[in-house]
């Protein structure tokens, strides 16, 4: 009896964070009268969304676009950030305290109050228009690094005693003793910052303006908003349809390190 | 590598740390071609950190070390020739035991082959062969330590380094790789650098044990010298089980020179031919082992008073006397053993104590 009512809770649950992204999919393939209604199973089925936004944007060149910024980011930001976690976590210095608040620091600072400087700076550097401005500002973040330096610090001294008496440098240590043995830590600091990454909009809007260079997201929210989907709710789920897929596919891939790096780092999401 | 065997010389060694901790204060030893070396001290006494100095995981704060004819102070540990067992093990939880021992080797770049043949003979010895694919949480705490043993030996290094290798082991199989760690240093005749706080390690595999306390040496000796012939009272009470007797008293000329504590309960009888240092007068601490108190009759007793515990061993027993405001611990044979309560009648052997001055705690010298 009391499993029944678990079940019956759950599943509530399950299908008030799911029905709307169950309806987006299915709306996509809805004949744009019958959406509003928010059915489930429509009268046809149709492709003609998609067949509009495939036609009125460059989908694969934006795809293309973001995928390429994404990766870039995301193992820039894994390669650097886990450099400065382990300096934190493992190497002694002074100012080591110091530099870890700074660190921090950066984090409560709002994007936004960062955003003339750095446009600033990437138009300076001419790197308006290209994918250059799109990766090299977030090459590095502190979320990775807190999130690594706490992971590494449950990395036992002796370890990397013996691999520097084994014969490895700084660097070897931290790509073949300290990586191998952060695999959840990697997963969720890849994860959270190919899925910042992906998701951005805001910024590619204010350094990117010819079409080539333009990333998904950016194209879907200057398509539903700028009237390039020319009021249809239809073609504007089928694109953001598009937009949540890789997203969603690698979360499903990932769930199992991103899960349990949250449930055993000491970090609640 | 395989440059054969090399010795250990630190010379007035320092570690201070930036918070102005002295971990190691003036420290100078020298481990012989092919010794084993045993550094013995309670927790904190800073042996670790000596040993992490001699590894080049910690700088030296002041003076040098050297292996061989090399000083080191500035070389990272890799290129000291060194090996380290740590008390943890530290084995790579993502490789197995095959690739935990010949990593040391590819980062040298030893030929294949050559890593193989040592790999494969470092396990037969350490009977590890058929564990040479398991990974690490799948071995019980004894073969771990085996791996990391044999993580050193592959290496063949000049200098072998053990943190305490033994001290999570239960206390069978830390006998049996007592007898095997013994072994091994008889058959690769490498120096070996050991640190421990179990003086029974210390006793059993030291052919020379350096005493430590609070950073600085208190003694260096072969087993035998440090129990019998003990520099101070720290080194005296650290080594034994159980404990040396301490008993606080001054020197006294009554029937000629006696060593009277714990308000006149005991009293022991001096030959001053045999100390030439001391006078009457003097305020002393009076030590004597357990095994060096005699049960004896009433008229031959130096000492007597209740029976408070007995710990029965076996053969022998521990006796815990009551002596005024103290309890004197005697070694005695279990079959003949006073039960508790009864009055012990106990003799110190007088070849067999020690003087210590109440003052500094150094030893005072004792001839013959």
């Amino acid at each position: 009896m009391r499993r029944l009512l678990l079940y019956l809770i759950l599943g509530i649950g399950l299908v008030v964070f799911a029905y709307p992204f169950v309806w987006m999919g299915i709306a996509t393939f809805t004949p744009e009268a019958e959406i509003p209604e928010l059915t489930l199973l429509p009268s046809r089925w149709t492709l003609d969304h998609y067949r509009l936004v495939f036609e009125r944007l460059p989908v694969w060149r934006g795809l293309l676009n973001s995928l390429v910024v994404a990766l870039a980011v995301t193992a820039s930001v894994l390669v650097f950030t886990s450099m400065a976690a382990y300096a934190l976590a493992k190497l002694h210095w002074r100012g080591r305290e110091t530099v870890f608040s700074i660190i921090l620091f950066t984090m409560m600072v709002p994007f936004l109050l960062l955003l003339i400087p750095l446009y600033t700076l990437v138009v300076r550097l001419g790197w308006t228009d290209s994918l250059l401005g799109l990766i090299v500002p977030f090459m590095m973040n502190a979320t990775g690094v807190l999130i690594l330096r706490q992971s590494f610090l449950t990395i036992p001294r002796d370890l990397i005693d013996a691999a520097r008496i084994d014969g490895c440098g700084e660097l070897r240590i931290l790509f073949t003793i300290v990586w191998p043995l952060s695999v959840p830590a990697l997963v969720t600091v890849g994860l959270l910052t190919f899925i910042g990454s992906w998701n951005e909009v805001l910024w590619p809007i204010i350094v990117v303006r010819e079409v080539q260079w333009m990333t998904l997201p950016q194209l879907v929210a200057l398509f539903a908003v700028g009237g390039g989907a020319e009021g249809q709710l239809g073609p504007q789920l089928a694109a953001a349809f598009l937009l949540a897929l890789p997203i969603v596919l690698a979360y499903l891939f990932f769930q199992r390190y991103f899960i349990q790096s949250f449930a055993t780092g000491g970090l609640k999401g | 590598m395989g440059r054969g065997i090399a010795g250990i010389r630190l010379e007035q060694v320092w570690k201070i740390y930036d918070n102005g901790y002295v971990a190691v204060a003036d420290v100078t030893f020298e481990a012989a071609e092919g010794e084993f070396l045993v550094l013995l001290g309670p927790s904190g006494c800073g042996k670790t950190t000596l040993l992490r100095l001699v590894a080049g995981l910690e700088t030296v704060s002041r003076g040098t070390i050297r292996i061989g004819d090399q000083v080191v102070n500035d070389v990272p540990p890799r290129d000291r020739d060194i090996a380290m067992v740590f008390q943890n093990y530290a084995l790579y939880p993502h490789m197995t035991v095959y690739e935990n021992m010949a990593f040391g080797l590819k980062l040298r770049r030893v030929p294949k082959a050559e890593i193989d043949r040592r790999v494969r003979a470092a396990a037969r010895v350490l009977e590890l062969e058929h564990l040479l694919d398991r990974r690490p949480h799948q071995l019980s705490g004894g073969q771990r330590q085996r791996v990391a043993v044999g993580r050193a030996i592959v290496r063949e290094p000049r200098v072998f380094l053990f943190d305490e290798p033994l001290s999570n082991l239960d206390a069978r199989l830390r006998v049996e790789m007592r007898a095997e760690l013994a072994r091994l240093h008889r058959e690769l005749g490498r120096t070996m650098l050991y640190v421990t706080h179990d003086q029974v390690e210390a006793m059993t595999l030291g052919q020379r044990i350096v005493v430590l306390n609070q950073g600085r040496v208190q003694q260096i000796g072969t087993p035998l010298d440090v129990y019998h012939r003990p520099a101070n009272r720290f080194v005296a009470g650290f080594i034994g089980n159980p404990p040396m007797n301490f008993i606080d008293g001054r020197l006294e000329r009554l029937n000629g020179l006696r060593f009277v504590g714990e308000g006149g309960h005991v009293q022991v009888p001096l030959a001053e031919a045999e100390w030439p240092n001391i006078q009457p007068g003097q305020r002393v601490t009076l030590g004597v082992r357990p095994e060096a108190v005699i049960p004896t009759t009433p008229e031959r007793a130096t000492v007597q008073g209740p029976v408070e515990t007995v710990e029965v061993l076996g053969a022998v027993a521990h006796l815990y006397v009551r002596v005024g405001q103290t309890t004197v611990v005697a070694q005695v044979d279990a079959a003949q053993c006073p039960a508790p309560e009864q009055t012990a009648y106990l003799h110190f052997d007088s070849t067999r104590i020690h003087l210590f001055d109440a003052e500094t705690g150094q030893a005072l010298l004792r001839l013959a």
